[in-house]
């Protein structure tokens, strides 16, 4: 059942999520690095690619979203796309780049180029905010066919970026149901293997590595209208590694885990940082006991024991 | 590890059942106790700060100072009954972090007002989301850009000093006494390029050359590359424009050196703490500025009063300039809102305005069309022989006194000037 409908399952948790959650602008991090891990993860988990520069995407999409508002007055929505293609035409260029390469030299190429991006906007102060960061992303209010509602209000902007967020779990579910999908899958597998069925193995790779880059872009132009700032740390490689430990933490090469690792990393942050300010300690911990004892992830192990459960029941 | 001898289905759905129980209990009790928020209930001021990262200890003390301002405003009553709460929340020096910890303190906490932060790149976060939701954010930590009219709101206060301001003030004592040749030696960063701005503006004055600005990246630990460059340009006076852990390893640097011997250095920000990180031998003869020292003791009696007090609250302890701006930013807005006699943002930035006041370290008052708090700047030097104990670490060389002209002008900032 769940298996069957993932999309609308995970969607339906989301849409209940704020209400669990401490506040809601926890819930927004939650559902914004959910979908950032998501897109890494079409690229780690399923494609069998460990980029250390995802942080790029993300960045990018922050900020080309946030200087169209700011410097030239676009309406919110249209920004979000602006910002979300700027990171599809960063992930074509850097994935063109860095696909050349394999296994740990792949990971540092990306987060070679990663960091060229992270000092070009740095450098470029008059359109980032440099040091400072970009400020001034603000939307007060939006405008949907003829609805006028407060953006400021968290809950209103909780469903609204929502619905991207479905948007794009829908588009991911799609690409990995389609044939494209088994291709990829297949190149995680056994690479040779793949090109020698006859696919064009370096184009399905430039391919996957785009569309990642769209859906972190994606991620992260919702986290500028969240924040209604955009920090240069977005571009940072500490977000690149952040991404690797959602994966893991919630199991890479599953649809829904990406999502559980956000939530718990993030949610264990919070409670943590409240307590004390060893909190690094805490979490660093909690990931080196999923990691060695759980190498599947949380939702990894679940969905494994279900689908042990479902198979036995099925032989009786 | 799985157990697979029982009947599924039912199990199964039991589960589910009670999970989905679980989970609307949550849900239940996190709605009833965000409804009981009651109006009357303490006047609550949210507080991020980067417990952790680079400046804890500088954020550690601008708590402890913060608290010491509640406690007493506590003890006297609070106002009207109400009793101040104030919510500390670690914003790790992120930007991110403390914008969402601002939209928790405001949207979950329903804080009354904020104060804190301690980067330049945190305030703006805090004050973008403070902006946007017509909350009051007192900032107690230096920047140039708050002020300007792209960042600033009528809600947005600023304790602390600027760059341009602290800058100034150590070249208004140093350049007519050591030289007109200048080298910058300046971390590439807006903080950095602002200090610099403020020692330009106020050298033409003087007829100030500057014989090179030379950049290092944030976070250097060797500067041995620069030093011959700079002791080749053989200034009058050398002007390191970092902060930090930067300021001290460049102090550090350029004493093993022996640059002192043949300039005299200088910086705009000397912190208590960093002298205390550096050590004496490093800071040695070092002039910069700060915004409070607690030897300002002899000669202001509200240092002393503020003084006595963090004393005997904390074991014998000295406040350090950022501690001490922690308590007048929480002072001041506690003030405003008795005052006030509202919690109400408006009113409060209302009496703000017209507020002059002094808790610490003589008169203030805050600037009618960008809310800077209009103050003295203490210019010391750091020393290593005569000291009294170990909190005995600057002279006071001067105080310039609070004036607006000192700071850049409304117009310059970009204000359509409100006054």
């Amino acid at each position: 059942m769940i298996a069957k409908h993932r999309v609308a399952s995970v969607l339906v948790f989301l849409l209940l999520f704020p209400l669990i959650m401490p506040y809601e602008a926890l819930a927004l991090n939650i559902l914004i690095f959910g979908l950032y891990a998501v897109g890494f993860n079409l690229l780690f988990g399923y494609t069998g690619l460990l980029s250390f520069g995802h942080a790029a995407f993300f960045g990018v999409g922050s900020y080309l979203t946030g200087i169209t508002i700011v410097h030239f007055g676009l309406p919110w929505w249209l920004a979000i796309v602006a910002g979300t293609l700027a990171s599809g035409v960063a992930g074509l260029l850097i994935g063109f780049l860095a696909i050349r390469t394999r296994g740990i030299y792949f990971s540092m190429v990306t987060l070679a180029l990663g960091q060229i991006v992270y000092y070009a906007f740095y450098k470029a102060e008059r359109w980032t905010g440099g040091e400072n960061g970009l400020r001034g992303v603000t939307v007060e209010q939006i405008n949907v066919f003829g609805l006028t509602r407060d953006f400021v209000n968290p809950l209103t902007k909780y469903y609204v970026l929502y619905v991207f967020v479905a948007l794009a779990l829908w588009l991911v579910s799609r690409i990995l149901a389609s044939p494209f999908g088994a291709v990829i899958e297949s190149i995680r597998e056994n690479e040779n293997r793949t090109a020698a069925c006859g696919y064009n193995v370096a184009r399905a790779k430039l391919l996957i590595f785009t569309l990642s880059a769209v859906i972190c872009g994606l991620a992260g132009a919702l986290r500028a209208l969240h924040l209604s700032i955009v920090p240069i740390d977005s571009l940072h490689y500490l977000l690149s590694g952040q991404a690797v430990m959602m994966c893991l933490l919630g199991g890479m090469g599953t649809f829904f885990g990406p999502f559980v690792g956000a939530a718990v990393f993030l949610y264990l942050e919070d409670v943590a940082t409240s307590f004390t300010t060893h909190w690094m300690a805490i979490v660093g911990v909690v990931f080196m006991i999923f990691v060695l004892f759980f190498p599947k992830g949380i939702w990894g192990t679940l969905v494994q024991q279900w689908q042990r459960r479902a198979s036995s029941v099925e032989t009786k | 590890m799985s157990d697979s001898s029982t009947g599924k289905p039912v199990n199964l759905r039991r589960r589910i059942l009670a999970g989905g129980a679980a989970g609307l209990t949550i849900a239940g009790a996190q709605f009833v106790s965000r409804m009981a928020f009651a109006q009357t209930g303490p006047i609550k001021i949210g507080f991020p700060t980067p417990l952790t990262g680079a400046f804890s200890s500088e954020a550690q003390d601008q708590v402890r100072a913060a608290e010491l301002a509640v406690k007493e405003f506590n003890a006297g009553g609070g106002f009207n009954g109400r009793k101040c709460e104030l919510l500390v929340r670690d914003d790790k020096l992120n930007p991110g972090e403390a914008a969402t910890r601002t939209l928790e303190l405001i949207e979950k906490d329903k804080v009354d007002l904020i104060v804190g932060s301690l980067s330049a790149a945190t305030q703006l976060s805090i004050n973008a989301v403070c902006k946007a939701r017509k909350v009051l954010f007192n900032s107690i930590s230096q920047s140039d850009a708050i002020n300007e009219a792209k960042d600033w709101s009528f809600y947005t206060f600023h304790e602390a000093l600027t760059p341009h301001i602290t800058a100034g003030a150590v070249a208004r004592y140093a350049f007519p006494k050591f030289g007109k040749k200048v080298v910058y030696l300046t971390a590439d960063y807006a903080y950095g390029h602002e200090m610099v701005r403020g020692f330009q503006r106020a050298g033409q004055a003087f007829g100030m050359q500057t014989l090179a600005d030379i950049r290092h990246p944030l976070g250097t630990s060797d500067f041995s590359s620069f030093l011959p460059r700079i002791q080749a340009l053989k200034p009058d006076v050398l002007v390191l424009c970092n902060f930090g852990r930067d300021l001290v390893n460049a102090a550090k640097q350029v004493t093993d050196f022996g640059l002192k011997q043949n300039m005299k250095v200088i910086t705009p920000v000397l912190l208590y703490t960093s002298r205390q990180a550096g050590g004496a031998e490093a800071f040695e003869g070092i002039i910069g500025g700060t915004s409070y020292y607690w030897g300002l003791e002899d000669r202001i009696p509200t240092a002393k009063a503020f003084n006595d007090k963090f004393r005997k609250a904390y074991a014998g302890a000295v406040p350090s300039d950022y501690g001490a701006l922690g308590y007048a930013g929480i002072r001041s807005v506690l003030q405003a809102i008795t005052e006030a006699r509202s919690t109400n943002a408006t009113a409060v930035a209302n009496v703000m305005r017209k507020m002059r006041y002094d808790f610490y370290k003589g008169v203030q008052n805050y600037r009618l069309c960008d809310h800077q708090s209009v103050q003295s700047v203490i210019v010391v030097e750091s020393k290593s022989k005569a000291m009294k104990d170990k909190y005995d670490v600057f002279n006071v060389l001067s105080i310039e006194a609070p004036d607006e002209k000192n700071l850049r002008t409304c117009d310059e900032l970009g204000h359509k000037v409100l006054s």
